[in-house]
């Protein structure tokens, strides 16, 4: 198959988590330099799971499980600042939404997806029915499209919602088992899953409900976050960073963090937000 | 910090061997990093997610980190199964509940230690016409839910042989059929 032509600004790093710390690793051309890779924030003693960037204002926010709360820090390094310390349980999935300036989160004790501004005000429930082990989550912010799953080994499943929680749909049910990582790509207007039961990775094209397999066999993904023509997992059987060419449907690289732990969320930090505005930017 | 010129710029990093450390340029304050496999925290004093103890014994003897204990009643693709500290269970499955998942939650009863999740907890199902204050849970061990007089069954949803009306909501009335007329 022909590798689309996608052109990607430079200074891209991909971030993940590691229990107490988030790593970077920045990118050239379409490798990881994992030479270069190293923490960008020390947070000692917590269990971070989710991990989101905000392009505009190049900030890091991320979930942790140990004392509940979603936090932003600056990747140039800056002050860890709590933006929402109450009412949560188990925080795992966020979003960000750059354009509307709002990001959604995934709650697997409460059971419920709820939704703030960036400053963490204006916090309210999107979602609190038919969910059991939601974790994943993640934003389509140019059409306004929200895509979260629930891998509750009962009834696993890939659902999607506008950005107000209304026309929930679910999109994915069949031949799944634990789908733990979700990403969407704006440019390919792919949405891609890996599941640590069926050691698959997907992609679906939401719209036109074609669905794919990339890979077979994978081990146990938790993350997954697209880079161009690369797709990227967190891995807990050999606690690494994958690397899947989508194209050639194959693992074409790893990065092995040098502490042996598990690795949790994955998200691409763009250099620069890529093109584009919904109805919530422009009102 | 080597830029200073004197003799105890470098010191050894307060952290178990193996580990390297860094210090936060913001605060100044020196975390350890590449904790030993299974610790984490600024001192190497943690487990990891999924794992409990005291690697440094700073609460009493030292105890090597080690998985859960939850009885098989976790997922094992669940995050924060237990506490890093104390290895008190914090996502019980299966209807399980307690200190290890340990035992059937409120509202179910069986042995939340059965080897198969279908023999562990079943749910009460009181009556709520035979139960008293329409109480939902029941012993934990036979699933007897507490029954109105006169009431009989592990639920509470039939009456006592010789007697009726457990719809009263308050126990079951004695039948006084006379014992001339009457078959049984």
């Amino acid at each position: 198959r022909p590798t689309p032509h996608v052109v990607l600004p430079p200074g891209t790093h991909l971030l993940f988590a590691q229990s107490g710390r988030i790593d970077h690793i920045p990118m050239e051309d379409y490798n990881m330099k994992k030479e270069e890779a190293k923490a960008v924030l020390h947070l000692p003693g917590k269990v971070i799971i989710g991990v989101a960037y905000d392009c505009k204002e190049k900030m890091i926010y991320w979930t942790d499980i140990t004392s509940p709360s979603i936090s932003k820090a600056s990747i140039d390094g800056g002050e860890p600042t709590a933006v929402i310390t109450s009412g949560l349980s188990s925080p795992e999935g966020i979003a960000i939404d750059h354009l509307g300036r709002t990001m959604f989160w995934t709650d697997s004790m409460n059971d419920c997806i709820e939704v703030a501004s960036l400053d963490g005000a204006q916090r309210r429930v999107l979602i609190n029915t038919d969910l059991v082990n939601p974790r994943a989550i993640i934003t389509d912010p140019v059409n306004g499209n929200l895509y979260w799953a629930d891998w509750n080994r009962e009834a696993p499943k890939i659902e999607t919602s506008y950005m107000d929680g209304s026309n929930r749909r679910v999109l994915v049910q069949s031949d799944l088992m634990l789908p733990n990582a979700l990403t969407y790509d704006p440019q390919t207007s792919l949405l891609c899953w890996a599941d640590a039961g069926t050691h698959k990775m997907e992609c679906m094209n939401p719209g036109r409900g074609q669905r794919s397999t990339v890979l077979e066999g994978i081990h146990y993904p938790f993350g997954i976050t697209t880079f161009g023509k690369n797709i990227y997992y967190t891995d807990w059987k050999r606690n690494a960073v994958v690397e899947v060419d989508h194209y050639a449907e194959q693992e074409s690289d790893e990065f092995l963090p040098q502490k042996r732990a598990n690795v949790y969320g994955i998200t691409t930090a763009y250099a620069q937000c890529l093109p584009g505005q919904n109805y919530c930017s422009v009102n | 910090n080597a830029t200073r010129g004197t003799l105890g710029d470098c010191q050894p990093c307060p952290c178990p061997a193996g580990a390297t450390c860094a210090v936060v340029i913001k605060t100044n304050e020196v975390v350890c990093t590449n904790c030993p496999s299974g610790t984490t925290g600024k001192r190497c004093e943690l487990c990891d997610d999924g794992f409990f103890g005291d690697p440094l014994g700073q609460n009493g003897p030292v105890r090597a980190c080690r998985a859960c204990q939850c009885n098989g009643n976790t997922d094992p693709n669940a995050v924060g199964n237990c506490n890093r500290e104390n290895g008190e269970c914090l996502k019980c499955i299966y209807n399980t509940d307690g200190f290890f998942c340990d035992r059937c939650k409120d509202g179910y009863y069986g042995n939340a230690l059965a080897p198969s999740p279908a023999d562990k907890c079943k749910p009460c199902s009181c009556s709520p016409l035979g139960t008293v204050d329409q109480q939902t849970s029941c012993s934990q061990v036979t699933g007897q839910c507490p029954c109105l007089p006169n009431v009989a069954q592990r639920d509470c949803s039939a009456c006592l042989p010789g007697f009726f009306n457990l719809q009263s909501g308050s126990g079951c009335e004695r039948c006084n059929c006379n014992p001339i007329g009457s078959s049984s």
